[in-house]
């Protein structure tokens, strides 16, 4: 009890700035985009400095040379022939190479259900029949070297989600099922967020993707799923506080009465790297922070305050909670 | 502590998240109200309200302050002894 | 030589004309277009003063906007600073956005059209000198008023493009929505009435023989410009009319749980938000290729091409506009000529910058301040455009759409396409309004820290973008790298704030207003606009030869200035202009223009006071508002449509041109139909949403009510345009009696109003507005049609006052035939929307 836990990973792994995650693709969806970026870079870079050098000459030029693109044909051959052509080529090479965006996921992909919810995000593992087998919240797990489908949907407004680094976005629209494939080349953390702006703390919507070795992931999993059928009571003094102080209204641990479905399930939050949607490392102490005045960290998103509650009670709830893994 | 550094214990709290129950002159964000506000604390006596307010002490307690003060509501937190001694370093430069 | 209108070309040869003109001539011209003073300065509508008020309040706005970029930039420019809390943040991001795209760069273009459409085709002021002045201080009022709910905190904050169902009642309960949707679709509503007065001036009041190969391309970039606002336009007026139904009335276009849509939103809005971009970049690179010839002192080199980009540019503009929705999952197919549409659109811009970059090269450049400005605007306007053609590669999109790299890439655009020729307009053409010309020196001043600012303020923000910043964030998370580029961007904002201080630091030192005495053609312009003016315009009109009318004839400026051309003084002892055909710009008749009055600017204040008053619910003085802006608009009309007591003149050289003419040929019937343009697309737009829902919620699609149910209507409808069009035809038998006419005429607007009221009985005993999408798009065209039938009934008793006080002349009365235009056309409409709510059906 009095042993310090560990962060697994820190925050700034997950959210680096540098080197960018679109140039720097951790998985094949993101990968030939990122491709395509440089390609359409350079285009950029070789077109600017024609239009730079032309003007210049205009400008600057000797006669000959002025009187040459003072003409009529200049119109033709810069204005019209040159954006022609290398549109064409860049339309027709880029769809190429990204070409295996559009193909199908491979029969029998796994398949996670992911719902963007002011300002959070459920997670649904589904089972091969399409049922829900594990709920989580805010950060996703996933086997390196398969390419897995999720099911984009939304809740309330429209969200957009994106990993950078596994993939492009995609929105979440309310009535609409988005179908987006990920994959990852090595294990790791990857951070995304929400994409399409959802009003108040639309900046503080965080996500986390982890990529496990498969026999890892599968042994996770596994776990997890052996849990739920024995989740034993703690009979600790934060399991009586969690019913007392109204907590499981709106949150879910498996496997006890505890069955709130509005916000974040909690069966595993031991275990995640952050808090309040991938914005906070996950530790006794900011969950204590989290739990007494989320408000403070995340103006404006759905979590009360409970600034009632005495600083232990906050405690023994942070220790409960820490023990949901 | 003569290889303690303020700025590096200034870096460590943002990243644990020690601001997400404490408000921290030097740290934007969170601006937690769960625990007491921090600015001032060199200048205070005691370290919540019991301890004698010295580094050795004080890097022990923002470590694993149940060890150092049994019944203490503040937690354990994920950070090295020698990032403790940063942090409380960083402590001591939070004049009133 | 053909002709358009049976005029003789062979009578151009008489001018200029050799003998003086009359003594006193000039006076009675001065004194005909002396303006008010004092406080009776507000009635003005005269477009060299509303022009330039035009131009002012859209400054002011893009300085309003301006600043709050510059909060929001000092909130940036560290992680998590608490110097804006979020909601502040998030409604400063809404005004930005929405503040500068509609009370800045759209009005701004249209200000500049008012302004220097007149003198550039030679006019002695637009054809509709009162809706300017209605759109101007409609505009203005309610574009303060709107941004007044700032202060109070009320301001809306969805985002300039509002996505529902963030923005409806469920989620924005507050009226900080309602601002939005009723403010901006109030503007949308000066912006088109002064689209329709720009096409009609453009078409119809050009200079004699002033061809349309002839016409400056200023006049070719506003005429495209208003035509894509009459298209555009009614797309955004739909949607946001929509959304507030469902926010006041809960009828769901926008709910998926009941047959609506919230992609439909999307799709209307960039319908119109698309087209919207080039609606702001033609009229600016319009202005950039009037003022390079002058700079570069040459003729502007593909001038036919140029002309051919603008109606390109037009045409592409308004299909693409799903590349703002690439990232909504839509079907590969689509996306794929999306993407090739959207870089299609590059050629039109490509062969405009080469015409000027040619323009340069067969000329001699000057260093001078509008060079500068035009320079720096195309490398910057090229720069946005290749950011542009990136992200119309699809999957490069997904990655960086709604991060700092679209941030970065609009802004280039619309800074480099829009804000520095702007800039370059206001040296330029300033000697037109101010009496000194701005300071070179300063000049230089702001635009090397204007283009430095822009640089070092948005290149960076593309690699914020890469960096995974999305945009709208009121803060990030320290610890990643995003800081530094952050950092960098809020200096150089600050750096392109202070060119833009320095620049009204040079106009409080230079500016000093004129309208008769500026400071004339500081870089030679070659184009009419640089005549000799007087309060008046021109002395007298031109006939034009050429493109540069004053390069090519010296002598043009002294021959028009004592009056040697068209319409010397003022024949009919009115303020008037020459009305010329739209082709060939043959003279057709004398207009007589209406002068000062009191009622634009009341009735525009009663059109702001309606919509602003039903934001803050309070319904009953924004009826009143409402009556008393329809009254003031009946009082100003009274005025008009009147007989001259000569019925033809001689407008030089011994021309005689009527100044009484109906039907087709009137500039009234050109707005009219113009204005049922905007009516059809509204409809159309309706049309749209209705089809939409049934592909994509089928489900909720219940059986529409029987066809024979319509019969009513139909028939009602029938009798309604036959009623109209007999008073019509009556009206030009000398038997019948003088009220027979009108009151066919009256009797058909009415039967309107029967005719609706059957066709919503049958239809609302079916559908539910509030139960499904496609219950409350039948009852949206029912909205519609009730609007047109309230017009029409409105006219009717309108035609019945002018009537009972002898203003009805036979045999032909604009009036009367404006009357009956409107409701044959509603009577149509109404048919159509009543078959169309019927024929749609689940079934199929």
């Amino acid at each position: 009890m009095s042993r310090p836990i560990s962060t697994r990973s820190s925050l700034e792994s997950v959210f680096k700035g540098w080197p960018p995650p679109v140039l720097d693709p951790a998985g094949p969806y993101a990968g030939s985009i990122s491709v395509l970026s440089w390609v359409l870079f350079a285009m950029a870079v070789v077109v600017l400095g024609v239009v730079l050098a032309a003007l210049g000459v205009a400008l600057f030029g000797g006669q000959r040379l002025k009187s040459r693109l003072g003409g009529q044909a200049v119109i033709w051959l810069g204005g019209i022939a040159l954006p022609i052509v290398v549109l064409t080529a860049l339309l027709v090479y880029g769809l190429s190479l990204t070409r295996n965006l559009g193909t199908p996921a491979p029969p029998g992909a796994m398949r996670v259900q992911v719902t963007g919810e002011m300002w959070w995000w459920r997670v649904a593992y589904l089972d091969s029949s399409g049922k829900v087998a594990l709920w989580d919240a805010n950060e996703l797990h996933i086997p390196v070297g398969e390419t897995v489908v999720l099911e984009l949907r939304s809740a309330d407004v429209i969200h957009s989600f994106w990993v950078p680094r596994l993939s492009g976005k995609l929105d979440m629209i309310p009535g609409r099922v988005n179908l987006m494939k990920i994959k990852a080349d090595k294990p790791g953390s990857y951070g995304g967020q929400c994409a399409e702006y959802c009003g108040g703390p639309h900046a503080l919507m965080g996500f986390v993707v982890v990529a496990h070795e498969p026999a890892e992931f599968r042994r996770i999993m596994a776990d997890r799923q052996a849990a739920l059928a024995s989740k034993p009571p703690s009979g600790g003094r934060g399991e009586q506080l969690f019913a007392s102080a109204g907590c499981a209204a709106c949150h879910r641990i498996a496997g006890t009465p505890f069955n709130g479905m509005a916000g974040p399930d909690l069966t595993h939050v031991g275990t995640r790297r952050t808090l309040g949607a991938g914005i906070l490392p996950n530790n006794r102490g900011t969950l204590m922070g989290w739990i007494g005045n989320a408000q403070a960290i995340k103006p404006g998103n759905r979590m009360p305050p409970y600034s009632v509650l005495p600083a232990d009670d906050i405690r023994d709830l942070a220790l409960y909670l820490e023990q949901q893994r | 502590m003569p290889e303690a550094n303020a700025a590096r214990g200034r870096k460590v709290m943002a990243r644990v998240g020690c601001a997400s129950c404490h408000t921290i002159p030097g740290i934007a964000w969170p601006q937690g109200q769960v625990g007491p506000a921090l600015q001032g604390f060199a200048a205070g006596n005691l370290i919540s309200g019991q301890l004698p307010n010295r580094p050795d002490v004080l890097a022990a307690y923002v470590r694993n302050a149940p060890e150092v003060l049994p019944g203490t509501t503040m937690p354990a937190m994920p950070i090295s002894e020698r990032e403790a001694r940063d942090v409380a370093a960083y402590l001591y430069t939070l004049e009133p | 030589m053909t002709s358009e209108t049976g005029f003789d070309p062979e009578l151009y040869k008489r001018f200029p004309v050799r003998e003086d003109r009359p003594e006193g001539e000039l006076e009675e011209l001065e004194r005909l277009w002396e303006q008010p003073k004092g406080w009776a300065r507000l009635t003005i509508v005269n477009n060299n003063y509303v022009g330039l008020w035009y131009v002012a309040a859209a400054f002011l706005f893009f300085l309003l906007a301006g600043i709050l970029a510059l909060v929001m930039r000092v909130q940036l420019a560290l992680p998590l600073q608490g110097i804006l809390p979020q909601e502040t943040y998030n409604q400063f991001f809404t005004m930005h956005g929405t503040v500068m795209m509609f009370l800045f760069a759209v009005p701004m273009m249209e200000a500049l059209g008012v302004m220097l459409l007149p003198q550039m085709l030679a006019a002695r002021d637009l054809p509709f000198p009162r809706l300017s002045a209605y759109a101007f201080w409609a505009y203005f009022v309610g574009g303060i008023s709107f941004f007044a709910s700032l202060f109070v905190g009320l301001a809306p904050n969805g985002g300039w493009f509002m996505y529902p169902p963030l923005t409806g009642k469920a989620f924005s309960p507050g009226i900080n929505a309602d601002f939005w949707l009723l403010g901006i679709g109030f503007i949308e509503i000066s912006a088109i009435a002064g689209a329709i007065e720009i096409i009609v001036g453009v078409l119809r009041t050009r200079a004699p023989n002033m061809t349309l190969d002839k016409m400056p391309i200023f006049a070719w970039g506003m005429l495209v410009f208003a035509s894509m606002i009459i298209i555009a336009f009614p797309a955004v007026i739909m949607c946001t009319l929509f959304l507030e139904l469902e926010r006041a009335f809960n009828w769901p276009f926008f709910d998926p749980t009941r047959g609506g849509d919230p992609l439909l939103w999307q799709h209307l809005f960039w319908f119109f938000g698309h087209p919207e971009v080039y609606i702001i970049f033609l009229p600016a690179a319009a202005l950039v290729s009037m003022m390079i010839p002058a700079l570069a002192r040459t003729t502007l080199i593909g001038h036919d091409l140029i002309v051919l980009a603008f109606l390109a540019t037009a045409f592409i503009s308004f299909g693409v506009w799903s590349h703002h929705m690439f990232a909504t999952g839509m079907p590969r197919l689509s996306v794929g000529f999306f993407a090739a549409a959207s870089m299609a659109v590059s050629v039109p811009a490509g062969i405009q910058v080469f015409s000027w970059i040619a323009t340069f090269a067969s000329g001699k450049p000057r260093h001078n301040t509008p060079t500068l400005f035009v320079l720096g605007g195309l490398v910057i306007f090229v720069m946005g455009g290749l950011t542009g053609v990136m992200v119309a590669m699809v999957p490069f999109d997904w990655q960086v759409h709604d991060t700092y790299f679209i941030v970065a890439h609009l802004h280039y655009v619309l800074i480099g396409g829009a804000l520095f020729p702007v800039f370059a307009v206001f040296y330029y053409w300033i000697g037109m309004t101010s009496s000194r010309p701005l300071s070179e020196r300063l000049g230089k001043w702001t635009f090397w820290l204007m283009f430095v600012g822009v640089h070092v303020t948005f290149l960076p923000m593309h690699i914020t973008g890469f960096m995974g910043m999305p945009r709208r964030v009121y803060t990030y998370l320290p610890g990643g790298d995003l800081t530094f580029t952050n950092f960098l961007s809020t200096v150089g904002a600050f750096v392109l704030a202070a060119g833009v201080l320095l620049f009204l630091v040079d106009l409080a030192r230079n500016f000093r207003f004129t309208v008769n005495k500026g400071a004339g053609n500081t870089y030679g312009g070659g184009t009419l606009e640089w005549l000799p003016t007087g309060l008046y315009s021109a002395r007298s009109i031109p006939v034009v030869k050429s493109r540069y009318p004053l390069w090519d004839d010296p002598d043009i400026s002294r021959d028009v200035e004592e009056g040697r051309y068209f319409l010397p003084g003022a024949p009919t002892g009115n303020r008037e202009t020459l009305i010329t055909s739209p082709v060939r710009a043959e003279p057709q008749y004398v207009q007589i223009m209406p002068g000062p009055s009191v009622w634009p600017l009341f009735s525009a204040v009663g059109t702001a006071g309606f919509f602003l008053l039903l934001t803050i619910e309070a319904y009953i003085p924004s009826f009143a508002s409402g009556i008393l802006a329809v009254l003031c608009v009946l009082r100003w009309m009274w005025d008009t449509d009147r007989v001259a007591a000569a019925e033809e003149v001689d407008v030089g050289a011994g021309i005689m041109l009527p100044t009484y003419v109906t039907g087709r040929s009137t500039h009234g019937w050109w707005a009219m139909v113009i204005l049922l343009i905007v009516v059809f697309m509204l409809f159309l737009m309706t049309l749209f949403s209705y089809l939409y829902l049934f592909g994509v919620q089928p489900d909720f699609w219940q059986e529409p009510p029987a066809l024979s149910t319509g019969f009513v209507a139909l028939g009602l409808y029938g009798a309604a345009a036959g009623f109209a069009w007999l008073g019509r035809r009556l009206l030009a038998r000398e038997k019948s009696t003088l009220w027979s006419p009108s009151t066919a005429s009256i009797v058909g607007a009415l039967l309107l109003l029967p005719a609706l009221i059957a066709d919503y009985w049958s239809v609302s005993a079916v559908l539910d507005p509030v139960m499904s999408g496609q219950g409350a798009v039948a009852h949206a065209f029912l909205a519609n049609q009730m609007m047109l039938v309230l017009i029409a009934a409105l006219m009717a008793l309108y035609l019945g006052a002018r009537t009972a006080r002898n203003l009805v002349i036979r045999p032909r009365n604009n009036t009367v035939d404006l009357v009956t235009l409107f409701v044959v056309y509603t009577a149509v409409q109404g048919s159509a929307s009543a078959l169309i709510i019927r024929l749609v059906s689940g079934a199929g």
